[in-house]
Parts: C-alpha cells; structure tokens; sequence
C-alpha cells in the first residue's frame, strides 16, 4: 500500500515477514485500541517522550529546520506537528485538559486513520535530531518517532524493508544475508583486488580465535562500499594489530534501534556480546554506520544483559588518534580531488565524532571544502533512520528529502568539474546519497573517510 | 461577586494549583530517563552544563542562533514578565520601598517608590508590546501557522488582557491602587480573615485582574506554560556531561609493524630481506 488517502506510505511487512521477527499482527478492529495501551505502557517509561508531549510551545522554529519539511512543505513533516499525531492521542487519553478541553488544545480520538498517519509520517523522520539540536528547550522528536514506530511494530504495521532487514540479521548475522562462505570469499576477493590497486598484501581474519580487536564492519561494505572495508583491512595490517572479523556479526547497524528497541535491538546486542567472549578479544572497534554507532556506543550500556567487559570505540576515534599521535604516515596527495564531508547525524549529534572525523580527513585529502551548515548543524541526507525506501511514490521523498544535502553540497563547489568526492562516513548516508547525487546531478563521487584513509596511507 | 472571587476563590485557587503542579511533576518524574540520549558535542564538566542550561533558559541561547526576530520578541516578553512576576512580590511586600534595601546607593523610600512606579510602567508597556507581537507573529508567519492551536492563540490574548487591566489600573489615576491596600489585602487571606469589606475590592478592575490571575494559577499546571519546567527536565535530559572512552588499541606497536615492513610484499620486507 504505497498510498493511503493521499498520504505516502512504505511497503508493509507481510503477516509471514512479520512472524519471522516474532510479530503477531492485532487485527485492524482491535488496532486502536491497543495503540492506547501500549502508549501508555511506553510513556510511562520514557521520560524522554513525556517532556516532548508536555512541553512543546509551539515555537516553530523547528520547522524550518528539519529537512523533511523544507523538501516537501509537508506540514506533518514539521517536527512538533509530527509529534502532534501522537500528541493528540496522549492529550486526549492521558492529560485531563485533553479529556475535557480535547477542541482548544487539539485532542483527538484514537482510529485507524490515525495510526496510517504515524505510519506514513514517522516513516519519514530520518531520526537525525536536528529539531532537538535547534528547540529552545532541546525537545527530540526523535524520541517521538521511536515510541510511535515501536507501537507500529507491536500492532504489525512495519515497512518491509526493515522487518527482512530485522530477519534477515537474526538468521546470519548481518543486513545483507551473507552467508560465512560468502563473507570469506568476499574478503578474499578483497585481499586479491587490495593487492592489484595498491600493491599490498593485507588479509582479512575471520573467526580468528585470541584475536585482540574485533572489527564490526558495515555489511554493506562487502558489496556497495569495498573501499571502506578495503580500507579498513589495510589500516589494520599497517599498524599491525592482531585483529579479526566475527562471522556470527558482520553488521555495525542495527535496524532494531529504528523499529523496535525492545527485541530487536537487544537481540542484537546480546549476539554481539556473546561473538566478543567466544573469540575473547579485548577491545571492539565499529565500522562506518551512523545508526549504528549510536545504538552501540550509546544504547548497549543500558540494554546489555549483563556487564559489558570490552570497551568499544569507533574506526575513526582509533585512526584520529593514531594521526594525532603521528604514527600513521599519510599522503594527501593520493587524494587530490576538491573533496567535502557530509556528517552523518548521528556522529555529530549523538556520537561526537565531528573533531575526529577532521582531524582524519584533513590528513588525508589535498582541497577539503567544509559544507555550510556543517558538524552539528548538519543537514541530513534524507535516508536516515533507514528509509531507503524503494516504491516510486517513497523514492520520490527521498529525492525530496535530499534536497537540502543537494544545495549544500552544490554550494561547496567540488562538483564543478564532475570529479568532485562527497565524504559521507555512513552506510546509510552511502546508500541514500549514490542514487541522490546522480537525481541532483551533483558531479561527486560518494566515499567513506576510511576508503580515504586506506588510499592515502604510505607503506615503505 | 466579591465575596466568591476575593474571598473564597483564592483559597480554592491555592489548592488546586498546588495540586496541580505535584500531579504534573509527579507525572514527568514517573518516567525515567532510559538510555543515554546526550546531544553532542559533549559538555565535559558541571560547570559547562551549568553556563550551557543557563544560556539556554535566561538568554535564549538557541533562538538567538536560529531565529532573531522570535529571539528579540520572547527575551523582551520573559524579561519584561518575570521582572513584573517579581515586582508584584517585592513591590506589595516592601510598599515599594524595596530599593532602600540596595546598600552603598543610598535611595530613600521616596525615590525608591517612584524607581518601583517607574520599572513597573516600564516593564507593563514592554510585557503588552512583545505580546502583541508574538500574537502578530502566530498569525502571520507560515510556519508558525502550521503549527498553531487554538489555545495557543488564547494565551498570548489572555495575557494581553491580564495584563491590559494591570496597565490600566497603572495609568489610569481614577483606578489606581495604593500598594499598602493591596498587602493588608493579601495579609488577610494568609491569616484566614474576612476581606469583603475592603474598599479594594470595589474596583472592577482589581476584581477582574484578580479573577484573571486565578483563573491563569488554575490553569497554569495544565496547560502548556509549564514549559517553565519542561525546559529544565529535558536540558537535564539532553544535556550532560559525558567524557569518550580514551581510544587506544591492544598490543598495537606501529613503528614496530612498519619496521617489519607488514602488508608489503615478499622481496621488500625489512626482516625476512631476500
Ligand atoms: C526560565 C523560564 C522560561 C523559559 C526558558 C521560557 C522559554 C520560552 C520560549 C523559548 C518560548 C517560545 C518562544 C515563543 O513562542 O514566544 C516561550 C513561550 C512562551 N512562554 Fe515562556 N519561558 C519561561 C517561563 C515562562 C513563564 C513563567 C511564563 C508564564 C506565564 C511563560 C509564558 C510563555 C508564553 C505565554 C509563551 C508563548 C508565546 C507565544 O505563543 O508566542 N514563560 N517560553
Ligand atoms: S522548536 Fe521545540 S518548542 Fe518550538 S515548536 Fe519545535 S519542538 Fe516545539
Ligand atoms: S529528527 Fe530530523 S527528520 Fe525527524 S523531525 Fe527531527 S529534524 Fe525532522
Ligand atoms: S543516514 Fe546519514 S545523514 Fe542521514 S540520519 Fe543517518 S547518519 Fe544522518
């Protein structure tokens, strides 16, 4: 169902899709009035989604600041107005002035229409925080969405793509549904095309036992992005390390934190603990994923089981610190096209990589052009929170959607002469931006920032 | 009249506004503060998050970087309302006198009431214009539109009532009220005693002020001006200190790995040298 009285929608998981990631659907009669009683569950846990219901003013200000509305001057796409579409429903089943005064403050019933509405609209929300980074009072519609896609989930309205995304991770451990034979082949073939390019013999361990580090590459970049893994590869057989690749998690996202916090993202969680103690390495290093990284860094101390014995730090903390120690010989000249960085959201808003993420790219590039606004006052690409969706009416927001990165990145220049690089250290970012660069016509080429790095590093 | 909006309401008012409060805080602390949802780039120390909620609740620090113009209007309405909120506390408490308290100035009690007379007409016109124009503002700007409810186009008119009266009663001399009429008022709602003889009350306009005001209280834990708070307990959400683990890698020696020439192919390795 692409449309729903005029208002966009994904493509939905089918009843088989949604039992795989143990969903039972509510039939649609008894869908309302579940969606109240699992809010109520939720907004009596979050206070993060309380204080969004209760202390919006209705400034504006955020309107004009999310890039979803200025791609589409959708007025749902207004953070506070995406809000509303639960707000409305919290006013009127759980505030006293929505039960008594539901006109002059805005409540309203709960209905199946409704929950098409949060379907559509908070299926648009990239979920990249920059309403919280603006609001006078830091108010995150981000917590909004999660509560509303979680409710989605519970009722079984949750798009396709990140239901078989959701199944796909708890059946082989990552995104794409490789296989251990396809991960091993991949990274051979890695090895082969690393030695043909640069002349460098690096090798990738898989499994290996009594291995120190272990690296949670982007499944994404067995097969879209090879340089980011390539890169990484070379990163870590140049400063030597006794690293390795589990095959059970060879995935640095984790959809559960977009759809479905409480059992998906957990699950997630748990098999990663459980790769780190079966190789008993020291430390986890995370490869190039902005969702990710987020629900790694920021969520596995409070959704891990048990105590967390191995600290876990991103790619680019660990390569910033060694270029910041001068141990890697880097030369930006390998990398001499006009160059400009995206920053995924999720770095610079919830991670805290924006110095990192410079102090790298600087070291390896010749004409790096900072966008305006940029760090963490980023635009988002318009695929966050993984709706890279594909149906025509879908993919034509994400066009809309992007718009904003288009204008930004245009700005910038390194376009110009059609050899341009956009640095966009994130698979999502990566995956939304090759098909946008081309819509918009941009003349730039999509990288990571390790590719960069494995590119510029200098061997002898 | 009176007697319910001067004498009884008030104690009515009083209950239900501390009530009000406990039950919408109590509210808010049920919830708990699940995951680490910190904006970055991180405050590394108290004192960072101090200055930062500070300039945030006293200067408005995001409006200013984002929108001026609501920067200008909602810093001159705030500043101007809770110089007022405190004028009416220390104004009717002191009888005006409140500046003799400043040491080292010297002001006499009659320069001082005519400072509080001064500040306070000051202060009135400000609240009144940047209400207007956060009303003008609701009205006219798109996105501002989009966003609107009905109440919220009710408070910024309710205010300007509230506050119209108040100016009136300041200016205009046939309504003016002395502050020590307005104490013994007050004195005697805290020590429980009858009230409804008091000539004050015989002015329609402290009548309706006072009503408006009571109403407001009432509402007040209701409704979206607790915002007051919400802006602490979400910066107390969203903005805390928070330090990255130290990044370094186990057993990693580079100078040793690029002496032993690792990744570059037989013939040119260092150590095996053929
Ligand atoms: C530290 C305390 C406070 C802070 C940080 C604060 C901050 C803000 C901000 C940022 C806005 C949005 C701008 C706007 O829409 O004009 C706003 C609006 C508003 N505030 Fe406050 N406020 C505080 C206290 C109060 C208090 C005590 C009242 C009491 C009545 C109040 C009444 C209002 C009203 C009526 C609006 C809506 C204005 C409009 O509709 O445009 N505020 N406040
Ligand atoms: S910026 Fe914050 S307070 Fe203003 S409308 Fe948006 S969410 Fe509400
Ligand atoms: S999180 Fe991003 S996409 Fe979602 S409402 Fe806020 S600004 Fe818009
Ligand atoms: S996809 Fe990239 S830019 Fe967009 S929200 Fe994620 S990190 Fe942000």
């Amino acid at each position: 169902m692409p449309e729903y009285k005029g208002m966009v929608q994904p493509a939905r998981a089918s009843l088989t899709e949604l039992r795989k990631i143990h969903i039972e659907p509510v039939p649609d009669e008894l869908k309302p009035e579940k969606a109240v009683e699992y809010l109520d569950q939720l907004r009596k846990k979050f206070r993060s989604f309380v204080l969004a219901m209760e202390s919006c003013t209705k400034c504006g200000q955020c309107a004009e600041n999310c890039h979803t509305y200025l791609g589409t001057r959708d007025p749902n796409n207004i953070p506070t107005n995406r809000a509303e579409l639960i707000r409305k429903i919290y006013k009127r089943y759980f505030t006293p002035e929505g039960r008594w005064f539901g006109k002059l403050v805005g409540a309203e019933d709960i209905s199946l229409d409704v929950l098409e509405q949060w379907y559509s609209y908070f299926y648009q929300c990239s979920q990249c925080r920059r309403c919280a980074h603006v609001c006078p009072f830091g108010i995150d519609t981000c917590e909004v969405t999660f509560i509303g896609r979680q409710v989605l989930h519970w009722l079984g309205i949750t798009p396709k793509l990140h239901a078989t995304t959701g199944a796909a991770m708890e059946k082989s451990g990552n995104h794409s549904a490789l296989p251990k034979p396809g991960i091993v082949d991949t990274l051979e073939f890695m090895s082969q095309e690393i030695m043909d390019e640069f002349a460098v013999e690096v090798e990738f361990p898989v499994d290996k036992p009594g291995a120190d580090i272990m690296y949670i590459p982007s499944s994404a970049d067995f097969l879209l992005n090879p340089y980011t893994l390539m890169g990484a590869g070379m990163f870590f057989t140049y400063i030597g390390a006794n690293w390795t690749i589990p095959s059970t998690v060879t995935e640095a996202g984790n959809f559960g934190f977009l759809f479905d916090q409480y059992s998906t993202q957990r699950g997630n969680v748990m098999r990663l603990l459980n790769a780190a103690q079966e190789l008993g390495v020291k430390k986890i290093v995370w490869g190039e994923c902005g969702h990710g990284w987020r629900a790694a860094k920021m969520y596995i101390p409070t959704l891990a089981d048990r105590p967390v014995r191995w600290p876990i730090t991103h790619i680019h903390d660990e390569v910033a610190n060694l270029i910041r120690n001068k141990e890697l010989k880097l030369d930006p000249l390998k990398n001499s096209k006009p160059v400009t960085l995206h920053d995924p959201c999720n770095y610079v808003r919830a991670c805290g990589l924006n110095e990192n993420m410079r102090v790298i790219i600087k070291a390896c590039v010749t004409d790096f052009r900072e966008m305006n606004p940029h760090g963490a006052d980023n635009f988002c690409c318009g695929g966050g929170a993984a709706i890279l969706f594909d149906d025509p009416e879908m993919y034509q927001r994400r066009i809309m959607f992007s718009k904003q990165k288009a204008e930004q990145v245009k700005a910038t220049g390194v376009g110009e002469n059609g050899d341009g690089i956009l640095c966009a250290p994130c698979s999502i970012c990566k995956a939304q931006l090759y098909p946008m660069v081309e819509e918009h016509n941009l003349g730039v080429e999509v990288k990571g920032l390790i590719d960069l790095v494995g590119r510029a590093l200098v061997w002898k | 009249m009176k007697l319910l909006i001067g004498q009884i309401l008030p104690y009515f008012t009083v209950t239900i506004f501390i009530l009000g409060m406990l039950y919408r805080l109590g509210r808010w602390a049920g919830a708990r503060i699940v995951h680490n949802i910190t904006l970055s780039p991180w405050l590394q120390t108290k004192g960072q998050v101090v200055l930062r909620v500070g300039t945030e609740a006293f200067l408005f620090r995001n409006l200013f970087i984002y929108d001026k113009a609501l920067w200008a209007g909602a810093l001159l309405m705030h500043f101007a309302l809770f110089n007022i909120l405190v004028g009416h506390l220390v104004g009717f408490g002191f009888l005006g006198t409140q500046f003799t308290l400043i040491p080292v100035l010297g002001i006499t009690p009659e320069l001082s009431l005519e400072m509080s007379n001064l500040f306070g007409a000051i202060f009135g016109i400000v609240l009144f214009v940047a209400l207007l124009y956060l009303l003008y503002r609701r009205l006219a700007k798109e996105a501002v539109k989009l966003v609107n409810k009905p109440s919220d186009n009710l408070w910024l008119l309710y205010l300007l009532v509230l506050v119209g009266i108040g100016n009136i009663m300041r200016f205009v001399p046939d309504y003016h009220i002395e502050y020590i009429l307005v104490r013994d008022y007050i004195t005697a709602l805290i020590l429980f005693r009858p009230v409804v003889h008091m000539e004050l009350l015989n002015n329609g306009f402290f009548l309706v002020h006072l009503l408006l005001v009571q109403i407001l209280l009432i509402v007040f834990p209701f409704s979206k001006l607790m915002h007051v708070f919400g802006m602490f307990a979400e910066r107390y959400i969203v903005n805390r200190v928070y330090h990255d683990p130290a990044p370094d890698l186990p057993n990693v020696d580079v100078v040793a790995a690029r002496q032993a020439g690792l990744g570059v192919p037989d013939g040119n390795t260092a150590g095996e040298g053929v």
